[in-house]
């Protein structure tokens, strides 16, 4: 038997295992109304540790809904949601959709600020070494690229290192290189053991990084899998011919689509 | 949350108002504006010359006006900017308490506001100093002189008027979900507690509901009449002193405290309980 390499056994212990499922988030039974209208109807979601957990699916169908209800923004209609991680300074960070800063600071000065928020000492410097923001760290947030932006509030989301990290579809309106850059920093995050929570329109990026994918559709998501087992499952090739699958399926079932939930969800797009 | 959580997070909240302030140029060319005006006041009214209580005639007015005009361009944006920038959704994530936020927001806005507000008023005291007839350089301990000590007094009670306007224009940041809709009840809020105030104890002593023992209680549930009260009742009358009363000093600071905390306590509900 040869000896173990110690510097390899080392880094096989730091990383976590992103196929043994500890889950930190759940959402039970979730049901969200706004008057009338369903927006999500009996939801049960685990998010689990060190994975990318991925919510797809047309616009309206309730995905920034979903967010807000895990994050507490909003109080489901019924059902639960329950925060299962360790006790920590803070325990769910957040990316908005279009993320936005206080003009007139700079990068580091805005993470410095966040970090001033939570009890525990922050490393600023080693945040934005994450999110490749070193050499922008002088640079006023209102002279940042909407990418830049975009990375700036994932640093701002892991300040205080949380359990759990919620990006709001992360790489909307970024170019290819930086919608990639804001996929790989969720895929580090991850193996460092973070539970990512994300939604996205951008299947191919989902379908390299996102360990299990959730398709929303007529106000219920399909059981969390990984793309490849999603698409098999519905005999297709891949993440896209299954997401169109799920789809259509839903859509077949609801006649033309045009139901009250497809009509909905007062949040997707807001604060556009 | 701990209680040095929640200082440590109001004191980085209030912190990064204040850096706020002094970053943006238009407050700054707004307190130069501001020594301006005041200057041209005393000056054009005499004032100046003559000493610090003629002065004060002089600015009482004017001020009435220029402060909540003021604490609008210091204060709409406040609470607003944050929700639209999705801030406040964020802030949540970090279990900052609205209370603790709406204080450190406010009490950020308040150096900035100060700043403005008190440097002039200081610059045209300086002012005065120079230029008035040398006994005013006294420091009254008796009724009938002139003295810097009135005119400071004159500075404390036009800042806690300027906070009370500052407190009720973040009370419209905080219902506002646009900066538009924040500037108009902004100005909305101040015209109804200011001229709509003024204008409803005009309309009740000539009608008859607000009679003489009431009048002062009248005049310090109104923000602005509490201040000219304060001014003409504790600054004016001590230097000039009168056989009229212009209204109890105690309700009237008692007023115009309340219409700082009262707004502060209002906001600090709905943010709790706002849709981010």
């Amino acid at each position: 038997m040869k000896p173990k390499n110690p510097a390899t056994e080392c880094a096989n212990a730091a990383q976590p295992d992103r196929n043994a499922a500890t889950t930190v988030l759940a959402g039970e039974s979730i049901e969200k109304r706004y008057g009338s209208v369903e927006v999500l109807s009996d939801v049960s979601i685990e998010i689990p540790a060190a994975a990318v957990t991925a919510l797809v699916g047309p616009n309206g169908t309730g995905k920034t809904t979903l967010l807000r209800l895990l994050l507490e923004l909003e109080a489901p209609t019924s059902g639960a949601v329950t925060y299962e991680g360790p006790q920590t300074a803070r325990r769910i960070g957040y990316l908005p959709q279009r993320p936005s800063f206080r003009p007139g600071f700079t990068v580091a000065e805005t993470i410095e600020f966040y970090a001033s928020l939570v009890e525990t000492a922050v490393d600023s410097d080693r945040i934005l070494d994450r999110v490749r923001l070193t050499d922008a760290r002088n640079r006023p947030v209102e002279a940042l690229s909407g990418g830049m932006t975009r990375l700036l509030g994932v640093g701002q989301s892991i300040v205080g290192s949380p359990p759990v990290v919620i990006f709001d579809e992360p790489a909307s309106g970024l170019d290819p290189t930086m919608a990639n850059r804001v996929f790989e920093v969720a895929d580090e995050l991850a193996a460092a053991g973070t539970a990512v929570v994300l939604t996205s329109h951008n299947l191919s990026l989902v379908s390299r990084h996102a360990d299990r994918v959730g398709v929303l559709s007529d106000g219920t998501v399909t059981e969390l899998t990984a793309p490849q087992t999603l698409a098999t499952r519905y005999g297709v090739g891949d993440l896209r011919e299954a997401y169109h699958a799920v789809v259509t399926a839903d859509r077949a079932d609801h006649g033309d689509g045009n139901d009250e939930r497809h009509r909905g969800d007062p949040t997707d797009g807001e604060r556009q | 949350m701990t209680a040095h959580s929640a200082l440590g997070q109001g004191t980085a909240i209030a912190a990064r108002e204040v850096k706020t302030v002094l970053r943006t140029r238009i407050y700054a060319l707004l307190a130069v504006g501001l020594f301006g005006f005041l200057f041209v006041l005393v000056a054009g009214g005499g004032g100046a010359a003559t000493g610090y209580t003629p002065a004060i005639v002089d600015l009482l007015l004017p001020l009435e006006v220029i402060v909540p005009v003021l604490a609008i361009a210091i204060g709409y944006r406040s609470v607003v900017a944050d929700l639209d920038r999705g801030e406040l959704a964020v802030f949540t994530t970090y279990d900052v308490p609205a209370p603790v936020y709406v204080t450190a927001v406010y009490l950020g806005r308040s150096v900035g506001m100060l700043g403005m507000l008190g440097l002039p008023l200081v610059a045209t005291g300086a002012v005065i100093a120079f230029t008035a007839s040398p006994d005013t350089g006294v420091f009254a301990t008796h009724s009938g002189v002139d003295s810097p000590v009135l005119f400071g007094r004159f500075v404390v009670l036009t800042a806690l008027y300027g906070l009370s306007m500052l407190s009720l224009v973040l009370l419209g940041s905080v219902i506002a979900r646009s900066l538009r809709t924040a500037i108009a009840l902004a100005i909305g809020a101040v015209l109804v507690a200011v001229v709509g105030g003024d204008a409803a104890i005009l309309a009740g002593v000539t009608d008859g509901w607000i009679g003489p023992s009431s009048l002062s209680w009248s005049f310090a549930a109104v923000p602005n009449s509490a201040y000219r009260s304060l001014v003409l009742e504790t600054v004016i009358a001590i230097a000039a002193p009168t056989e009229g009363a212009y209204g109890s000093p105690a309700a009237s600071a008692i007023g115009l405290v309340s219409w700082i905390i009262g707004p502060l306590l209002a906001a600090a509900a709905i943010v709790a309980h706002k849709r981010l």
